[in-house]
């Protein structure tokens, strides 16, 4: 049975960002004309499935849907299509460009504890060298480097003045 | 009655004229009796003319011009005399008094010199001690000066330091640290403003 709320469906984490989702629904889009069209000819012509990613089965698999059926991939497509309407989206800036396997881990900690839909954007900012800026709809958490070194000043100060030994 | 008068002045007029003729006639009825006495009187006079000559009168003079000069001389003396001894009481006296008032003068000059020493004195010691107290005042103000500026640049110095070891320490382990290593830094980072984050995506637009 196909579910009807998306909030209660899960993404795989290979699906981060929208760009990866846009890709999905795409690529549902462009199996499920392929497949219409293969419908509309003789059984005796033979027909060769396009190759789908492995995103787009981990998430079939995941809500119980079979991308052969018709009804199936239109639930699929109504799935995704309300997932890209609600699910929230939340801005990661970074040094430098995290790896696929870094944006993995911390989508699988955003789903698990944030929200089980979230997706993230990716920026760069070379300036803030270490750690992460996030901004969410209305706020922004400055989670850097710099700004830990900030908090622990007095802590620099009196370790440089002898007062208090580094530990 | 003014006639009658004036015949009374006529006749006593008259009376008169008649005494003065006959006083006339009587006395050159006498001529003898005169002749020998003017004889007399005409020879004494010549003796003592010839007594009194010339060379008596000069001899006269000569011994009046000594006795002058005598008189004179004892006198210019005696007045030499007065003036020596009035002149060395005058010098005496002016000497005392020349003397007394010099020495009180002195006396007034000493006195004022003392009174200017005393003022210069008690000046300087006004000044001394005021300028002890303006020193105190002054170091202890430099000192309260000093010793802020001291805290002060001690503080610039500790917060600029610490600002470049911050610098040091980001510029020298930004480049070498990986994303991945920061993943338990920044998802500590995020479990600790969990709610916040949630709580604006639940209510954001």
């Amino acid at each position: 049975m196909a579910p009807n709320d998306p909030s209660k469906e899960v993404l795989p984490d290979q699906i981060t960002t929208p760009g990866d989702l846009n890709r999905l629904i795409r690529e549902l889009d462009d199996l499920d004309e392929y497949l219409n069209q293969a419908a509309l000819r003789s059984a005796q012509e033979p027909s060769r499935l396009p190759q789908t990613s492995k995103a787009l089965e981990e998430l079939a698999a995941l809500n119980s849907l079979q991308l052969l059926k018709a009804d199936d991939r239109a639930t699929f497509k109504d799935l995704l299509a309300k997932i890209k309407q609600q699910a929230p989206t939340i801005h990661f800036g970074f040094a430098s460009a995290p790896s696929l396997t870094f944006l993995s881990k911390l989508v699988s900690w955003l789903r698990t504890n944030i929200h089980p839909q979230i997706l993230i954007r990716v920026g760069l900012e070379p300036s803030i060298i270490g750690g992460c800026i996030v901004r969410t709809t209305n706020k922004q958490f400055d989670f850097t480097l710099r700004k830990h070194f900030v908090g622990k000043h007095d802590l620099l100060v009196k370790a440089l003045s002898g007062r208090e030994e580094p530990s | 009655m003014n006639n009658r008068w004036i015949l009374v002045i006529i006749g006593i007029l008259v009376l008169i004229a008649v005494a003065i003729i006959f006083y006339a006639m009587t006395a050159k009825k006498k001529p003898s009796k005169h002749t020998a006495k003017d004889t007399y009187e005409d020879q004494a006079k010549k003796d003592v003319e010839h007594i009194f000559n010339d060379d008596f009168r000069q001899e006269l003079r000569n011994r009046g011009r000594l006795y002058f000069e005598k008189i004179i001389n004892e006198n210019a003396m005696f007045l030499q005399q007065d003036l020596r001894m009035t002149t060395s009481q005058l010098n005496e006296y002016m000497k005392k008094e020349i003397t007394d008032k010099l020495q009180e003068e002195f006396v007034k000059y000493e006195q004022t010199i003392r009174d200017a020493n005393q003022v210069a004195l008690d000046s300087i010691a006004k000044s001394n001690t005021a300028l002890e107290t303006e020193t105190q005042t002054l170091s202890a103000q430099l000192m309260e000066q000093f010793n802020n500026e001291k805290a002060r640049l001690i503080k610039r110095f500790e917060e600029n330091m610490a600002e470049i070891v911050n610098y040091y320490v980001v510029s020298a382990i930004g480049s070498q640290v990986d994303l991945n290593d920061q993943l338990s830094f920044i998802i500590s980072d995020l479990q600790a403003n969990k709610d916040e984050i949630v709580k604006d995506i639940n209510n954001g637009a």
